[in-house]
């Protein structure tokens, strides 16, 4: 898969500390192992990848890169503890391209500097696997900023 | 009064204050639970204003309410809010009142049609609007004046309080009748404009903190299938927009009203690491904290209650006593608790009664678990 970048994104990606060739084997680890979310109505998909610490998203098209985004808040499952069934549409506008399920809009406990609480996240609900927006993502930023400003 | 008529804000209280009202999202030890009674135009009541005068005059309203945040030293938050909002943005009327908050005369939904043709504003124009504009005045004189104690909070209410507010409540109620899809076109649209509403305020301030829940929702006026359709369900899809836009990261789930039959669907609403819920009345009495604690203690920030009435007529010995049972119930609750009242502090409540709450939270509010 060849994925291009244009130069403004690139810059962008630069100023926030991504490099390519790491953003380029995320979305190809995310290619040959199938997991990723992708737009239930289009070509476009995410990727997810980096450590405990840093999670990265990339979102692309199969010929370009559009969006990478990251969040510190360390997913570690659904709030609550299991998945039961709620009173609303929870259905998100992606499906994992694992299993072809659609992708769920659910709470999930989040850890930061030794602090848990919930946040929005999009769940593949037979994989078990989590992934966030790119706005939640701006959204934990800010909590992420606050956290680091009252923990320490 | 202007800025310079007020006696300087102690900075070590302030400074105490401040990590004291962290304390439930971060998990930071600190010595005793914070108090939220929601003071608003009761703080004009300190100064000898009334509610007219605090609503007429937003910048010097946040002063008072800061002022009366260090006198009784509870959370120093400086709100400014009232219930009324959103209508004047639509063209509604809005009548200034002398001893209440300003209230709603005329609505601009007078029919089903309306409905259809009804247009929720952006954020640049709800920025420029009548409500934010007033809002705003009032945040940036707290953060200019008082940058410790401000939050950016956006006052919603849940969409079927902004749908009151732009149709009249008895044509709405007649519709979940007669005419149930209106009120869900009508509550979708509530929904939109709450999160237009989010993200003026995270656009201006960097952040959001969004008031939300269900007032007139609850089980004195709907049944449970009527809140789930009109107010849960609106109200979870508009914050999760919310969210997904990047307006958060406050919520602020403000249950008024009795909520014994639908508190339990509250548990699966979107929820962000800075969750409040805050539950009115069980049936005709107070909520009590330790059901609170049980439904929601693993999952947010919970906010239990003193029963409004009492701060306003009862005793301080009454207010003391039933401060003291939802401390001792909620204050070990695993993410955090906050002792305040069950809506926002009457206007004329004797300030002896809040003093009564907050020495509750002194007495028996300190932290076993840290
Ligand atoms: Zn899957």
């Amino acid at each position: 898969m060849d994925i291009t970048i244009t130069e403004e994104l690139n810059n962008t990606l630069k100023d926030n500390g991504f490099k390519e060739a790491e953003i380029k084997e995320l979305i190809a680890n995310a290619e040959s192992s199938g997991q990723k979310l992708k737009a239930r109505d289009g070509d476009i998909s995410i990727a997810k990848g980096g450590a405990d610490n840093l999670t990265v998203y990339a979102v692309y098209s199969p010929s370009e890169l559009l969006d990478v985004y990251a969040h510190k808040m360390n997913i570690i499952g659904l709030t609550g503890g299991e998945l039961n069934e709620i009173d609303y549409d929870d259905a998100s506008n992606w499906a994992c391209a694992k299993c072809g399920e659609i992708a769920l809009e659910r709470n999930v406990d989040m850890t930061y500097m030794g602090v848990t609480r919930p946040g929005p996240g999009l769940v593949c609900p037979k994989c078990n696997e989590f992934y966030v927006s790119d706005g939640v993502a701006r959204t934990l930023k800010t909590a992420e900023a606050i956290l680091e400003e009252k923990r320490a | 009064m202007p800025a310079k008529d007020y006696a300087p804000i102690d900075e070590n209280w302030l400074e105490n204050a401040g990590s004291l009202w962290t304390t439930p999202w971060v998990d930071k030890p600190s010595e005793r639970v914070i108090v939220d009674p929601i003071i608003l135009s009761h703080a004009a009541s300190l100064f000898r204003k009334n509610a007219g005068y605090f609503y007429q005059n937003p910048d010097e309203a946040i002063r008072m309410v800061c002022h009366a945040c260090e006198l009784y030293d509870v959370t120093p938050v400086g709100h400014y809010l009232y219930a009324d909002y959103w209508g004047q943005d639509y063209g509604a009327e809005i009548k200034i009142q002398t001893n209440s908050p300003p209230g709603i005369t005329k609505r601009p939904i007078k029919t089903a049609e309306d409905v259809d043709n009804f247009e929720v504003l952006d954020s640049d124009e709800l920025a420029k609007g009548p409500t934010l504009t007033t809002h705003y005045k009032a945040l940036d004189t707290c953060k200019e004046e008082f940058p410790h104690m401000f939050a950016p909070i956006t006052q919603l209410g849940g969409t079927m309080e902004v749908a009151t507010n732009w149709a009249a409540i008895e044509d709405v109620f007649m519709w979940m009748i007669t005419e149930p899809e209106v009120v869900d076109k009508l509550c979708q649209k509530a929904g939109d404009h709450m999160v237009s509403a989010c993200k003026a305020t995270s656009e201006r301030y960097g952040a959001n903190v969004m008031i939300t829940g269900s007032v007139i929702a609850s089980g004195d006026l709907m049944d449970t299938e009527q809140i789930k359709r009109f107010s849960f369900q609106p109200v979870s899809r508009a914050v999760r927009k919310v969210l997904n836009a990047g307006a958060g990261p406050g919520i602020y789930y403000h249950l008024c009203g009795n909520h014994t039959d639908d508190y339990q669907m509250w548990k699966n609403a979107p929820m962000s690491p800075f969750t409040i819920v805050q539950i009115g009345y069980d049936g005709q009495n107070i909520f009590p904290t330790t059901k609170l604690v049980e439904a929601f203690g693993d999952r947010c920030t919970c906010f239990g209650t003193v029963d409004t009435k009492l701060i306003d007529r009862g005793t301080p010995a009454q207010v003391y006593e039933q401060a003291k049972e939802q401390v001792i119930a909620g204050k070990d609750s695993p993410r955090g608790f906050i002792l305040g009242t069950a809506c926002e502090c009457p206007t004329n409540a004797p300030p002896v009664n809040v003093h009564a709450l907050v020495k509750a939270a002194k007495d028996h509010g300190k932290y076993e678990k840290f």
